[in-house]
């Protein structure tokens, strides 16, 4: 009853005094924008990457010859490693009986055109046509490959959305001719987009082709041959990895006492590392958007502390008139939390707007997170009582005989 | 037992390297229904009692009982219990805050011992109307007179059903037929039966106590109970 009277008090305050209120709103909103802008930018990403890994679902593991590199030595002892063949393949369907699917893949940069329209350096990605099966391949129009068209060397192209946008624009790629490195495929398929989660490298912007046709065009795939593998089930996912390295152990000859010369990977392993050597970045940018929020606390704080010496009179009246430390505390707190909360709650709804548009400009999308909403609103309350405290308690201690007699 | 009774109350200010002392050795006491007056030069030390009296303050030797409570010893929210409940203030600035209406000023006292709304406002009303400005309930003090300023701040004091009225220079800032107006009400307000204690440095304003208590460099100089014969003219 109390609390809802004292906030009735401090609301009306605030409202008394339009100006002075508004220009420390903002303060804080700007801040909060700020913090919330980065902390949802970043939350995209690294979600957009995360969706991106998971399309290779749980049970799915990459062999690679290198690794995640953490240090130069590890670079250095990965270089010298043999690459991997494709005889390798065989010897893993049939000695792997916890792996469902295996594809070899490999890729290269190539020129598509169609007519006068061309695109340089597009990603042609190479692999079998069960690796619609292995990796959650989004299909927008048409069908990915099928073995058959594998099995007969067919020129087919499952195109990205990129391709279509630019080389299709207005007509329908399906049945359409296009051309790789002058070399005649039909566009069959087409791609979900995808966007670009670090705004660099256009994730739309690749054609697969079947791995037999890849290499009829391109030869054999030499260092940049690697596999993907899904087990059985989530469930049997390491076994299927301890299987696959016994086999390229044995395969590859490698002595009982040495380390693995090739790298098995999985989808979360990748993310991990992701996390890991974005990690001080990611702080760095949280760190460098909350010096502004420290700014908006001083700004509430220099306001509340100018609001309590002119209004020393006024809480000379109340505690004459039976107010206790508390009620005066809480009066002036609940000013500041006004101002902070409802600035927290603007700068959270900001913000996600202005990293949607951000991210608009890169073809992503983020949504709502509630990690943001928690933080940003966590923050702006942590502030207010922070920087509000201090003013809050001084006005509660004044002495009543001289805040009476203060003009 | 008397609602004010006060034993070697004395009050010490350090100012400095000085020992200033503003009351000694004061006893009295004042019982329920009466109407006091305090009057004393500046610095004589009446302020202090004042704010002793009305629980502002505490002090430093001595002391004081109101309705049988020990008061000088109390702390900060204790204080303001006593202030709420039992004493009613009217000052000669008024002390009314600015932005509120006067029925919101009257209903102050009520939010800090928790009344609820309604209640609050019929409270405020009643008390508004007991002197005279049922009419005026939504005015700032900014768009009042002196006058019902003073009314407001009189209604304030009363709201609560205080034990003791304590009024400090209450006609100090207005003229002489308005401060008139005002003795009038309070002596009404003590014809109803509320103990009333004026602090004055006027002994216009004075004559209407029943009794007199001078003080002087931080004593009681006299104590004086006023006949009729000398209340001429009082309404």
């Amino acid at each position: 009853m109390i609390a809802g009277s004292l906030f009735k008090i401090s609301f009306d305050a605030l409202i008394a005094n339009k100006l002075r209120s508004s220009l420390t709103f903002l303060g804080i909103m700007i801040g909060v924008t700020s913090v919330m802008t980065i902390i949802s930018a970043l939350e995209g990403m690294m979600g957009a990457v995360a969706e991106d890994l998971s399309a290779l679902g749980p049970s799915t593991f990459f062999v690679q010859r290198m690794g995640m590199i953490t240090s130069e030595e590890q670079f250095l002892e990965m270089i010298k490693r043999k690459p991997l063949d494709l005889e390798m393949e065989e010897f893993i369907v049939n000695g792997c009986p916890d792996c469902d699917k295996v594809t070899p893949r490999s890729g290269t940069q190539a020129k598509v055109k169609r007519g006068n329209e061309a695109l340089n350096q597009v990603s042609i990605r190479a692999a079998r046509a069960n690796m619609i099966d292995i990796v959650d391949v989004q299909v927008e129009q048409g069908r990915f490959y099928t073995s058959e068209e594998e099995l007969y060397h067919q020129k087919v192209a499952f195109i990205g959305d990129k391709i279509r946008e630019v080389l299709f624009a207005g007509v329908d790629p399906i049945g359409k001719d296009i051309k790789i490195n002058n070399q005649k495929y039909t566009v069959i398929g087409i791609s979900k987009k995808r966007g670009s989660p670090f705004g660099g490298e256009n994730e739309d912007n690749f054609v697969y082709i079947p791995f037999a046709t890849y290499m009829k065009q391109f030869g054999r795939p030499g260092r940049y041959l690697s596999y993907i593998i899904k087990a059985k089930s989530v469930e049997k996912l390491e076994d299927a990895m301890d299987q696959v390295r016994v086999i390229l152990r044995s395969y590859r000859h490698v002595p009982y006492n040495e380390p693995d010369d090739f790298s098995l990977l999985t989808a979360d392993m990748i993310l991990d590392f992701l996390n890991q050597i974005t990690r001080v970045f990611r702080l760095g940018l949280i760190g460098i958007s909350s010096i502004s929020l420290v700014v908006g606390g001083i700004v509430v704080m220099n306001i509340m502390m100018v609001s309590v010496t002119e209004r020393t009179r006024e809480i000379g009246i109340r505690k004459s008139l039976g107010a206790k430390q508390k009620h005066i505390l809480v009066q002036f707190l609940f000013e500041s939390l006004i101002l902070t909360m409802t600035g927290g709650i603007m700068g959270i709804v900001l913000g996600y707007i202005i990293a949607k548009s951000l991210m608009g400009m890169i073809d992503m999308n983020i949504s709502p997170s509630a990690l943001a909403i928690i933080s940003g609103v966590s923050i702006s309350t942590g502030i207010g009582l922070i920087f509000g405290i201090y003013p809050a308690m001084k006005a509660a201690r004044l002495d009543p005989i001289k805040a009476l007699s203060y003009e | 037992m008397p609602l004010i009774e006060t034993r070697n109350l004395s009050k010490t200010y350090v100012m400095g390297a000085e020992n200033v002392h503003a009351l000694q050795d004061v006893s009295m006491t004042i019982e329920k229904g009466e109407y006091v007056a305090i009057m004393g030069p500046s610095g004589s030390g009446k302020s202090t009692l004042m704010n002793l009296i009305g629980c502002l303050d505490t002090p430093t030797k001595g002391e004081y009982y109101l309705n049988s409570k020990k008061v000088s010893q109390m702390n900060d929210n204790e204080l303001a219990n006593i202030r709420n409940r039992e004493i009613g203030f009217v000052f000669q600035t008024f002390n009314l805050l600015p932005r509120a209406t006067a029925l919101h000023n009257v209903e102050l006292p009520l939010i800090y011992n928790g009344t609820p709304t309604r209640d609050r406002q019929d409270m405020a009303k009643l008390a508004l109307t007991k002197v005279q400005l049922e009419d005026r309930m939504d005015h700032k003090p900014s768009e009042l007179s002196g006058g019902q300023r003073q009314r407001v701040a009189i209604a304030r004091a009363l709201v609560n059903n205080p034990s003791l009225i304590l009024a400090d220079e209450p006609t100090g800032n207005l003229d002489s037929k308005t401060s008139e107006d005002i003795m009038v009400l309070l002596n009404d307000l003590h014809r109803q039966g509320n103990t009333i204690i004026i602090v004055t440095h006027e002994r216009n304003v004075a004559r209407h106590a029943k009794r007199i208590l001078s003080i002087l460099d931080g004593r009681i100089a006299e104590d004086q109970i006023i006949k009729e014969s000398d209340r001429n003219g009082v309404h």
